[in-house]
């Protein structure tokens, strides 16, 4: 299946955008990412990345690949690294063609590594499959898991379109973006630096720890390709779901249970990611 | 040819890993230095093209933008280096890796003896570098020459062509295996290949297993398979099964207990059963949702109508006590894989921890293996890599110091999991090995890992010996086997399923050949890790990461497609037969066949004495009287290592992947607290909820290990009733931790007195259990925990731990929105204290800092208790409480500090109706049992004080708006003081540590 796309621009969108969730080598937020991506309307699938590698599941039965949180491999080698490399090896372009064809791809955590290894992030222009930028072991020395605030920035991103200000957690040991200097201009001219550390206001975190909680340069969180179709980010949007995820839930149950009302449970911040996702190929023709 | 690949950072970049170190050489050694870097080494033995070697070094292992690497030393400006690399034959994860990413790059197998060596090589700059210093940065930071080699190059000594060398650490045995055969003439000669081989046979197992091997009946039948004495693959397998590992043979054992005081004799025989199984089969009987019981991998409680939970607690103290890291990661993993060996296999959910070290600023005589400092990194370490890679969220523990653990630690491991209640129309919970199913051996391989545990330590290691004793876990390789299990229950597939773990195949074949009824073992079939195993050592090592799963023949080759699709690897290594003996082979001849019926019969009892004297007789309250500085004793009480903020630890684990933790370790706004319980919601799609808490109070031993063990176990009862759980539906985990209880004259002259503490905490968990219709789902009792420890001037001292009960509980919440936690959740709610305060300060953290034990441990009265345990409950499903804690450790005093801390928000406080017969430090800090901290808000007072009507209900006072804390008593103002002030003392100790 390397290059070959039966599939190109028929299929007729049903109802329901199919989501492919990589699992398996390691990865761990298999489950979760695919209830997430149920809730938000798709149809979403756990594939076993070794049906993916040898062939046995063609990523064009898809419409958005999502590459969820873990350890692939035990990422001992670099977070993403031999992910990356397995999956470069059996899939050559046939990534960048899903993409070019209007299809999406997530990278979550482990993925977004994954995403950054493969060369589909930061995806330039005439530079694609290219690895420019790095996750690199926290600052601080060691995995984090922290609730952070983020600030979102306007850009063409799909999943992030209505999002300004959120709380998700981060859980990693390597998420430190790092790119050389020109390559972050480039990111910031081209609007490709969707999601920031902030504090709790919405200002910059400015590096600062714990509300930078890496040491990201520009306090980067996440990036999204030129097209705006493919997104990696550290934090876990799956992790915010229900508003029974976040740590101080209970606060707020509190206050409604004051005014006389049951505490309903609502939709956490990070299922917007996931819905927009879904809203996005059932308007599109893929 | 070999070659070496060295890898790093760019010069322009952070390293991390070396900054991390760093820090550590000054807080361990007071060593400054201006730079650590690391480099990541890879030998790789391997036969390759210099083209491909050139491939393999870009498009594999250097990241284009953030990576330098070379095959000649990248190494140039430092002042000292250290190299540190795996002794041959352990587990090397990341090399195995490294190899099989070569292949997939190359688009082929490497061949046999192919080889990929990982190591690392720490660059030190600045700072006062001799040998010495550098010899200890190794020794005591870097690596444990267990299962460690490190080289020390100063600058000078430096060779830019070479470098470190080439270093494979290959394993070459060279070694035709054979099965040793002894002919037990005596029992003499019997005792001495005990001693010889370390089976720790029992003097009174002796003759019994010496006369089995000389009925004729045996004979004649041994015989008929070509065997005639007794085989080392025999011998090992009785030791096994004889050991007070695998037989908890000290809790099945006869105790002649005997209070010195009132000179009443009495037996305990089996504690186990008196104590353990039969209240918790009472107990079964009132509660349907026990679904599975005393016979399991653990045990199995109902969730819902779809789904069962599957708990279970272990410790692993003994190999964390010697390799810190590689002993809990061993240990974490390791208790994974009981849920997943119970039923037909639970998937895993959530992971526990407690830790049990000396003083991690210890700076006493004492000479333990590793500083309690160093101890501790390594067993956090540990449970992070084997929690997080697992992605099975760490969502509660524990960590207590005490100077009694510096002889050994304790890591305790817990282990939750989700079983589907039928699987293709079979019950989840049952499984059966069956006379005709083939047998699989899944997972990792086997090498010499493990083999007799550390009595191996003792003896000389030689280039090329597998350093097998101590191992390092392989979350990984643990991860794809436990995906492909779950697909294979999924499908059906699976009669029968266990773990591989204490013992190997040896335990895990013999305890499911007795299920079976007869079995038959092809040991050659066995993979290895490299040749020249010996068929006993393939039989008893106790190499991770495997189980052992039988399936119908017909299934054979479906099921092993499904483990070639997650890279797992699964052999038929035998089958289950009704012979009614366990018959094991080795390249088609017999080298054990032992009629299973032989282990049912009657080995003696182990017997103990047991002394006790009353704490009364032994002990005494000493006289003190009022502090006159109470904010200052405050802030010193937040400072104490038992109680301050520990923070550090959790962040390390990832407490929330897979989306549940509804209630997860940490509660708060202003500060990060620690939550009574955490509250899993296990099915994504359902609001019901699984609260687990964690208690335990070791240093109540000191006075008497019945009150240690009651009030751990209602410590446990309350943490969920405060998170919402429910008193209908409470499970336990019983995990003992005890000193040897065996009376010797010169080893252990306090061992009857050990033994009679013992009987007491059982007693105890007996009599709570009932009280608080708790069946026990799971347990396990880790003996021995002494160690000898060379003093200042080499002498050794027996050092003791405290007899220790970690207790798990677990309840469910119908509906996980009405879940409590501690804070306060709005100024001008009303805090009261609910239950009685006496003047039980013995054994409490007040008298501790005062250099006290005392006498008057806090009791439980769990008849007295129940009555508003009910209430609580009643009031939470009623939505009127705010807030809920328990009270425990540290007192009222501390308690009120954290749930304002959590809140961010102050309170005024009038303890005057707060044990009022007593100072105001026995209302501040006594740790009386059955209490708990609640906020009310104004609207609900009227309805919650008729609730509580004839209870102990105290209103003490208010929530402020502002962050004054404020705790009267009476006209007197105890203390006044700032939130902010409160969190420092709180934070101060460990706060900079990430």
């Amino acid at each position: 299946m390397k290059t070959e796309n039966p599939k190109t621009k028929t299929e007729n969108l049903s109802a329901r955008p199919r989501a492919l969730v990589l699992y398996g080598y390691g990865l761990n937020c298999d489950y979760e990412t695919q209830f997430a991506f149920a809730r938000a309307g798709a149809e979403a699938v756990r594939v076993h990345a070794s049906e993916l590698i040898s062939g046995q599941v063609s990523l064009w039965d898809y419409h958005l690949l999502a590459v969820p949180g873990g350890f692939s491999w035990g990422d001992d080698h670099g977070a993403g690294v031999i992910l990356a490399l397995r999956l470069k090896l059996a899939l050559g372009t046939a990534l960048r063609e899903f993409i070019a064809a209007g299809r999406l791809v997530l990278g979550i955590c482990n993925g977004f590594q994954v995403l950054v290894n493969l060369g589909l992030l930061p995806g330039f222009k005439g530079r694609e499959g290219e690895r420019l930028v790095a996750l690199i072991p926290n600052d601080c020395g060691n995995f984090r898991d922290a609730w952070v605030h983020l600030k979102v920035l306007p850009s063409n991103c799909l999943f992030t379109q209505g999002l300004e200000l959120l709380e998700l957690p981060i859980r990693h040991g390597e998420g430190k973006f790092y790119a050389p200097r020109e390559v972050l201009q480039e990111l910031a001219d081209g609007g490709q630096i969707v999601i920031k550390y902030a504090t709790a206001a919405g200002e910059a975190a400015g590096g600062k720890f714990p509300e930078n909680p890496n040491g990201s340069l520009m306090d980067i969180a996440g990036i999204c390709d030129a097209s705006g179709r493919v997104l990696g980010l550290m934090p876990h949007p799956e992790a915010h779901i229900t508003s029974t995820q976040h740590p101080t839930w209970t606060l707020d149950a509190e206050t409604w249970r004051r005014r006389g009302e049951p505490y309903p449970e609502k939709a956490g911040a990070g299922l917007t990611f996931f819905k927009n996702a879904v809203e996005y190929l059932r308007g599109a023709v893929v | 040819m070999a070659v070496r690949l060295e890898i790093g950072w760019r010069p322009e970049l952070p390293d991390a890993e070396g900054e991390t170190v760093r820090r550590q050489a000054r807080e361990y050694f007071g060593l400054e230095m201006d730079m650590v870097r690391v480099l990541r080494l890879l030998m790789l033995d391997l036969d390759l093209s210099q083209e491909d070697m050139e491939a393999i070094r870009t498009e594999v292992f250097t990241h284009p933008v953030t990576q330098v690497s070379g095959f000649k030393p990248l190494a140039r400006d430092f002042d000292g280096a250290i190299w540190v690399g795996f002794r041959p034959g352990v587990r090397d994860t990341a090399g195995a890796v490294a190899q099989e990413a070569i292949e997939a790059y190359l688009g082929r197998s490497l061949p046999a003896g192919a080889g990929v060596y990982t190591s690392k090589l720490f660059l030190f700059s600045g700072g006062p570098l001799d040998s010495g210093k550098l010899s200890q940065i190794a020794r005591e930071l870097l690596a444990n020459d267990l299962i460690q080699e490190f080289r020390i190059f100063a600058r000078k000594d430096w060779d830019h062509e070479t470098g470190v060398g080439i270093i494979l650490p290959r394993v070459h045995l060279d070694h035709t295996p054979t099965v040793a055969v002894f002919e037990l003439e005596s029992l003499e000669a019997l005792r001495e290949l005990s001693r010889q081989r370390h089976l720790a046979l029992r003097e009174a197992d002796l003759p019994i297993i010496r006369d089995y091997f000389k009925r004729p009946a045996v004979l004649a039948r041994r015989a008929a398979v070509g065997l005639k004495a007794a085989t080392d693959v025999e011998l090992e397998y009785l030791a096994q099964a004889r050991s007070d590992h695998c037989n908890h043979n000290t809790f099945r054992g006869r105790f002649h207990y005997r209070d010195l005081e009132s000179g009443e004799r009495l037996v305990l025989d089996n504690p186990f059963k008196a104590c353990i199984e039969a209240p918790t089969r009472e107990i079964a009987r009132k509660k349907p949702w026990v679904v599975s019981v005393l016979w399991d991998n653990a045990g199995v409680g109902q969730f819902d109508a779809d789904f069962s939970y599957v708990i279970k607690g272990e410790t692993h103290n003994s190999p964390s006590n010697l390799e810190a890291y590689g002993g809990s990661l061993t240990g974490i993993v390791g208790v994974y894989r009981d849920p997943l060996g119970t039923g037909k296999g639970a998937k895993l959910i959530a992971g526990l921890y407690g830790f049990c070290v000396g003083p991690r600023d210890y700076a006493g005589p004492l000479k333990p293996r590793l500083h309690p400092r160093r101890l501790l990194d390594g067993v956090i370490e540990g449970v992070k890599d084997g929690g997080n890679k697992s992605g099975v969220p760490t969502i509660n523990g524990a960590l207590y110091f005490d100077d009694t653990y510096l002889g050994k630690c304790l890591v305790f491991v817990g282990a939750v999991g989700l079983l589907p209640r039928t699987v293709k129309g079979e019950p989840g919970a049952q499984k059966a090995a069956r006379p005709g199913d083939i047998i699989l051996m899944c997972g990792g391989r086997v090498g010499k890992d493990g083999i007799h545990g550390v009595t191996a330590s003792s003896e000389v290691a030689s280039p090329g010996t597998p350093a097998g004793h101590v191992q390092i876990g392989d979350p990984y390789t643990q991860k794809n086997m436990q995906d492909f299990l779950l697909e294979a229950r999924d499908q059906g597939l699976i009669t029968f399923i266990t773990d591989c773990g204490g013992g190997g195949l040896s335990s895990a074949l013999g305890e499911s050949a007795q299920k079976a009824g007869g079995i038959e073992v092809w040991l050659e079939q066995v993979p290895l890790k490299y040749q020249g195993l010996d068929p006993w050592e393939i039989w008893v090592s106790e190499s991770q990461e495997r189980m052992v799963v039988a399936i119908r023949p017909e299934n054979e080759a479906f099921f092993k497609n499904l483990a070639r699709k997650h890279a797992v690897e699964a052999t038929v290594i035998g089958r289950y037969t009704d012979t009614g003996v366990l018959q094991v082979n080795y390249q088609g001849q017999a080298c054990a066949y032992i009629d299973l019926s032989f282990l049912e019969e009657e080995f003696p009892p182990w017997e103990f004495d047991a002394e006790w004297l009353s704490a009364a007789r032994r002990l005494s309250e000493p006289v003190l009287g009022e502090p006159a500085d109470h904010q200052g004793f405050l802030l010193e009480m937040l400072d104490r290592p038992n109680i301050c903020s520990r923070e550090w630890i959790t962040r390390q684990y990832d407490h929330e992947v897979q989306g549940g933790s509804v209630l997860k370790p940490l509660i708060g706004r202003q500060a990060q607290v620690p939550g009574d319980a955490a509250v899993l919601r296990p099915r994504l799609d359902s609001s019901r909820g699984l609260a687990v808490s964690l208690a335990l109070n070791p240093a109540y031993s000191r006075i008497d290990t019945y009150h240690m063990a009651a009030v751990t176990i209602d410590e446990a009862v309350r943490r969920l009733l405060a998170v919402g759980g429910s008193l209908t539906h409470i499970a336990g985990v019983d995990n003992f931790c005890w000193p040897n209880v065996e009376y010797d004259p010169k080893g252990n002259p306090d061992g009857r007195y050990k033994a009679a503490q013992l009987v007491r905490a059982t007693w105890a968990l007996r009599d709570l259990c009932l009280a608080y219709e708790i069946p026990l789902l799971s347990g396990k009792d880790s003996m021995y925990v002494d160690g000898l420890l060379p003093g200042a001037f080499g002498e050794l001292h027996r050092v003791s731990g405290l007899p220790t009960l970690f207790f798990t509980a677990v309840s469910l919440l119908e509906e996980l929105t009405r879940a409590l936690t501690l804070d306060w959740k709005a100024p001008g709610d009303l805090i009261y204290l609910v239950g009685q305060t006496h003047p039980e300060l013995g054994g409490s953290e007040f008298y501790e800092m005062l250099g006290y034990a005392g006498v008057s441990v806090p009791q439980v009265h769990p008849q007295e208790f129940l009555v508003y345990y009910r209430l609580l409950e009643e009031a939470g499903r009623g939505q009127l409480l705010a807030s809920a804690h328990g009270l425990y450790r540290g007192g009222l005093g501390v308690h009120l500090a954290l749930a304002s801390l959590a809140a961010g928000l102050g309170l005024e406080v009038d303890l005057s109706p707060v044990a009022p017969e007593s100072p105001a430090h026995v209302a501040l800090y006594a740790e009386s049992a059955g209490r708990f901290l609640v906020s009310v808000a104004p609207s609900n007072q009227a309805r919650f004080e008729k609730l509580f009507n004839g209870q102990p209900l105290y209103r003490l006072g208010e929530v402020r708006r502002d962050k004054t804390f404020k705790i009267n008593r009476g006209r007197h103002t105890l203390l006044e003081t700032s939130l902010n002030t409160l969190q420092a003392a709180w934070q101060r100790r460990f706060g900079n540590l990430i």
